[in-house]
């Protein structure tokens, strides 16, 4: 027995689930990177990609905030390489141990996050690639639509398990 | 009370994502104008049915600060601008 926890994906208990017209699954911890500042999507997009990170997703999070997410873990030199190349007046904040991701998918995944939060999910006011910062239930999500069927939801990490088994409740 | 806010930054919200501070019509008194003064801006405040000029913070959104004008009677909201860029002067 180990005197100190040891790392683990706080999701690892949960097993994805797969119901009708609904997919369920926590997606791997890899890096959450939180960046605010006077910066563009594009420029950050730019900066990503030199950076070798093509297959992160950039996702907005509000006025000048965003999040640049992806599945595999970032070392602390990676992370450095990023910040120093981010321009003056911006700034990032690595969440890849503060926030989790989970992904909902299939054709009543629109239906399921009705029940939990009020952002018109319709595909004419939220179609593919649009963001949110909002709620879900009591819970503060970033909600991303990232095909579609298919939602991505960032939360802080201590609300995962809470947030996963209330998306399970509601599947039912 | 008015139940959804269009915020200039997420769009068209429902009133549990904000936090209502209170008066942004208030003005900030000299550190010198008296205790008379400075009592009347921390505690005395009006309660006028009708338009109100309020800080609202966008706590489960953005968490952008804005400047929401509403109306206790109709619960018609008139505006909702992005306060810090108002005070820059710059569009939300």
């Amino acid at each position: 027995m180990p005197d100190f926890p040891t790392s683990r994906p706080v999701l690892a208990g949960k097993s994805a689930r797969h119901g009708k017209g609904i997919t369920l699954e926590a997606l791997p911890e890899g890096h959450v990177l939180q960046v605010m500042g006077a910066t563009t999507s594009a420029d950050l997009r730019a900066l990503l990609d030199s950076a070798g990170l093509t297959g992160s997703a950039l996702r907005p999070a509000g006025y000048r905030q965003w999040y640049a997410v992806g599945d595999t873990p970032l070392d602390a030199q990676a992370l450095q390489a990023i910040v120093t190349a981010l321009p003056p007046g911006t700034y990032l904040s690595d969440q890849s141990h503060g926030r989790v991701r989970i992904r909902l998918s299939g054709t009543r995944a629109t239906e399921l996050l009705s029940k939990g939060t009020a952002v018109d999910l319709h595909d004419s006011a939220f179609s593919v690639g649009h963001t949110a910062t909002t709620l879900f239930g009591h819970i503060s999500v970033h909600l991303s639509r990232t095909g579609e069927t298919e939602f991505e939801l960032t939360v802080l990490r201590s609300f995962a398990e809470a947030l996963y088994s209330e998306l399970e409740e509601l599947a039912a | 009370m008015a139940s959804l806010i269009t915020c200039p930054h997420c769009g068209q919200r429902p009133k549990e994502e904000f936090t209502i501070k209170g008066d942004a019509s208030l003005t900030r008194p000299a550190p010198d104008a008296g205790p008379d003064v400075w009592y009347d801006y921390v505690y005395l405040r009006s309660n006028p049915k009708g338009l109100h000029k309020e800080y609202w913070h966008h706590s489960s959104g953005c968490r952008r600060w804005l400047i929401v004008e509403r109306d206790t009677v109709t619960h018609k909201v008139h505006s909702v601008t992005d306060a810090a860029l108002t005070k820059l002067g710059g569009a939300a």
